[in-house]
């Protein structure tokens, strides 16, 4: 039996929640946030909804095409690369390294750079200055030509990768998390609970971050973007994923040799990429279009 | 303008002084030894290390032999490179300024065709054009621009031999290095053949400035939809159409103008992810400028070349976003006033 309702008791939904509304009326929104869903599943679960295995290498089986060609094999979907290994599993599994592992990358640095950029909103003075004119020049450099430097320094392979790419994108959390929360921090609302008697961390931790959490999942998406076409563009230049793992920007390399006879090995990962970064920003411009319609209304 | 310009010149020298304590500090980072790294000079005997180290003072406080480090770059002297042990210097004089032409190649291209599309769908915001544009710009801000590479020289000099593939120009002319930037190179020499030869460069940079500027110019479509969106709003757009002005008027008039100051602001931000993709699309199309030459340089492990590379470039891209801004403050009025560096 249905709950019913005694009291006349009005719900205001907290900020995040109002934003989801807005978020849920915008068709194309909607689109971009169902095929993110769908590749963090295909992230977590690959290795279970693989066909073939995406390492393993099948020699009667070399260069098929996908299997809409004519001398395709139904088998294997989308045809097989130089090794005769599976493309569509090799894409399957790829969703857990290039998107699976920028989201995570992307999780961490938004951690690490909103704990600075919240306690460095606290701070004022000479530090503060510093602090500001540093993340300027460090924004100023493109954040591939830093990764890239990173990578240098602590020589090619993934996990370094990551590292240089959590790295890379801590200053823009920093930056915007500072930045908003010094906005916050001058309204009304901040000073009455001030006046309550609310410490500097207890006012950060109920009052600012609730209000200012979808600017930061907005820079979030831009954040995973970014990190979805560098950790690509560094395996590309072989500097990121080692040649086995199926990574997208890698598989990309490796089929360069073969482009001629073999388009496919280029087309695919390629389009692998477009899709996920193409997700990626759609749910970005959702959050920022409700954002905007959330201010208006 | 006196006071802005200390500002920027305030925070040229910060930025400079930090560029130039990230570079030195490399030479620690990377593995190996420091002095080495620095200079470049592998094949080094007991007795020239010991020279080395007198000229570096590495033996020194920490501060004495960043001064020394200061003194080298700003004398030029960048070191060897450690895999062919020329001077840096003489490299980098050679290829950056065809990463110069490439870029500046591309930016002009991304705000020529990105601005006036930028300006037509917010001319038509919210109709079937606008919605057109942006999903076109949606696209292309996401598109892998190595991807993109590959699939510009499948298309347009395979299936179609229109273009060619890889270089910066055909073997078979020789052009005298003057500015370093072949194709005002070319204008400038007294070749008989200048004119055949500047189509074949033009050839030649098409395809690798077009795959550089798609993602620069589907932000300049954003930035321009914006700021003229922005614009359309003011009052002084609402006092001109009560005037009687038609829509063309305005819109050359008035509106153009006023949006155009608002996007050279973005231009500086907009030039640094450019470089970015330059370097990549270098490496594709076999350009020799000093983005491949630095990725080059990562396979090698020439940390001499990378710690000089990237100051380099870093400085390179930090004067054109000042330039950017001096720009902006000389068109608009309002922002020499603004309080933050």
């Amino acid at each position: 039996m249905a709950r019913e309702k005694i009291y006349q008791e009005e719900e205001f939904p907290s900020p995040f929640l109002q934003l989801w509304q807005i978020f849920r009326q915008t068709p194309v929104a909607m689109i971009g946030f169902g095929c993110s869903i769908f590749l963090i599943v295909l992230a977590i679960f690959s290795p279970i909804l693989t066909p073939h295995s995406a390492i393993e290498s099948n020699l009667d089986m070399l260069l098929l095409p996908p299997s809409w060609d004519d001398s395709g094999n139904i088998s294997f979907l989308l045809g097989t690369d130089e090794l005769g290994r599976d493309m569509l599993s090799r894409l399957m599994s790829g969703a857990s390294l290039t998107f699976g592992l920028s989201f995570v990358v992307v999780v961490i640095s938004l951690i690490i750079g909103v704990l600075i950029g919240s306690l460095s909103a606290l701070t004022t003075g000479i530090k503060a200055s510093f602090l500001n004119h540093f993340l300027d020049v460090i924004l100023s450099i493109p954040s591939l030509l830093l990764a890239i430097i990173i990578v240098a320094i602590l020589g090619p392979g993934l996990s370094n990768t990551l590292w240089a790419i959590v790295m890379v994108l801590i200053p823009q959390f920093v930056h915007i998390t500072r930045n908003a929360v010094k906005e916050e921090f001058v309204k009304d609302y901040v000073l009455a609970s001030r006046l309550d008697g609310a410490s500097s961390l207890r006012i950060l931790r109920y009052s600012v971050f609730p209000n200012i959490i979808e600017k930061i999942i907005s820079q979030a998406t831009l954040a995973q973007s970014a990190a979805i076409l560098d950790i690509a563009a560094l395996g590309f230049l072989g500097l990121g994923a080692p040649i086995p793992l199926p990574e997208w920007g890698a598989m990309l390399k490796s089929g360069i040799d073969l482009f001629y006879i073999a388009p496919w090995a280029v087309y695919l990962p390629g389009l692998a990429i477009l899709f996920s970064v193409v997700a990626t920003n759609l749910v970005g411009e959702g959050i920022r279009h409700s954002l905007k319609l959330h201010k208006e209304s | 303008m006196l006071i802005f310009t200390l500002r920027r010149l305030n925070l040229f020298f910060f930025t400079m002084l930090l560029l130039t304590i990230l570079s030195f500090s490399l030479s620690f980072l990377f593995p190996g030894n420091a002095l080495i790294n620095v200079s470049g000079q592998i094949n080094a005997s007991p007795e020239q290390l010991i020279l080395l180290s007198e000229s570096y003072q590495s033996e020194s406080s920490i501060v004495t032999q960043y001064i020394s480090y200061l003194k080298h770059v700003l004398s030029g002297d960048l070191g060897l490179s450690m895999s062919s042990q020329t001077p840096i210097n003489v490299e980098i004089a050679d290829l950056l300024p065809a990463t110069i032409e490439l870029s500046m190649v591309a930016l002009l291209l991304a705000m020529a065709i990105g601005i006036p599309l930028g300006f037509i769908a917010a001319i038509k915001h919210n109709k079937s054009a606008d919605s057109l544009i942006l999903s076109i710009a949606m696209i292309g801000y996401s598109v892998p621009v190595f991807w993109l590479g590959l699939l510009a020289i499948l298309i347009f000099s395979i299936i179609f031999p229109w273009l060619p593939s890889a270089g910066q120009i055909s073997l078979l002319f020789e052009i005298k290095h003057i500015t370093g930037i072949q194709l005002i190179d070319i204008l400038l020499s007294d070749n008989i053949y200048k004119w055949q030869a500047f189509q074949n460069a033009s050839a030649h940079i098409i395809l690798p400035a077009c795959v550089v500027a798609m993602a620069p110019g589907t932000i300049f479509i954003r930035l321009a939809r914006s700021s003229m969106l922005e614009v359309l709003e003011t009052s002084y757009i609402r006092a001109a159409s009560a005037k009687g002005l038609t829509f063309n008027q305005i819109i050359f008039h008035h509106a153009i103008r006023n949006s155009l100051v608002k996007i050279i602001r973005h231009v500086g931000l907009q030039f640094a992810n450019l470089v970015t993709l330059a370097m990549i699309t270098e490496v594709i199309f076999s350009w020799p400028g000093i983005g491949r030459w630095l990725i080059d340089s990562i396979y090698q492990r020439d940390y001499t070349a990378i710690q000089s590379g990237l100051l380099v470039l870093s400085c390179f891209i930090f004067i054109v976003h000042i330039l950017t801004d001096f720009i902006y403050a000389a068109l608009n009025p309002l922002a020499r006033d603004s309080k933050h560096a």
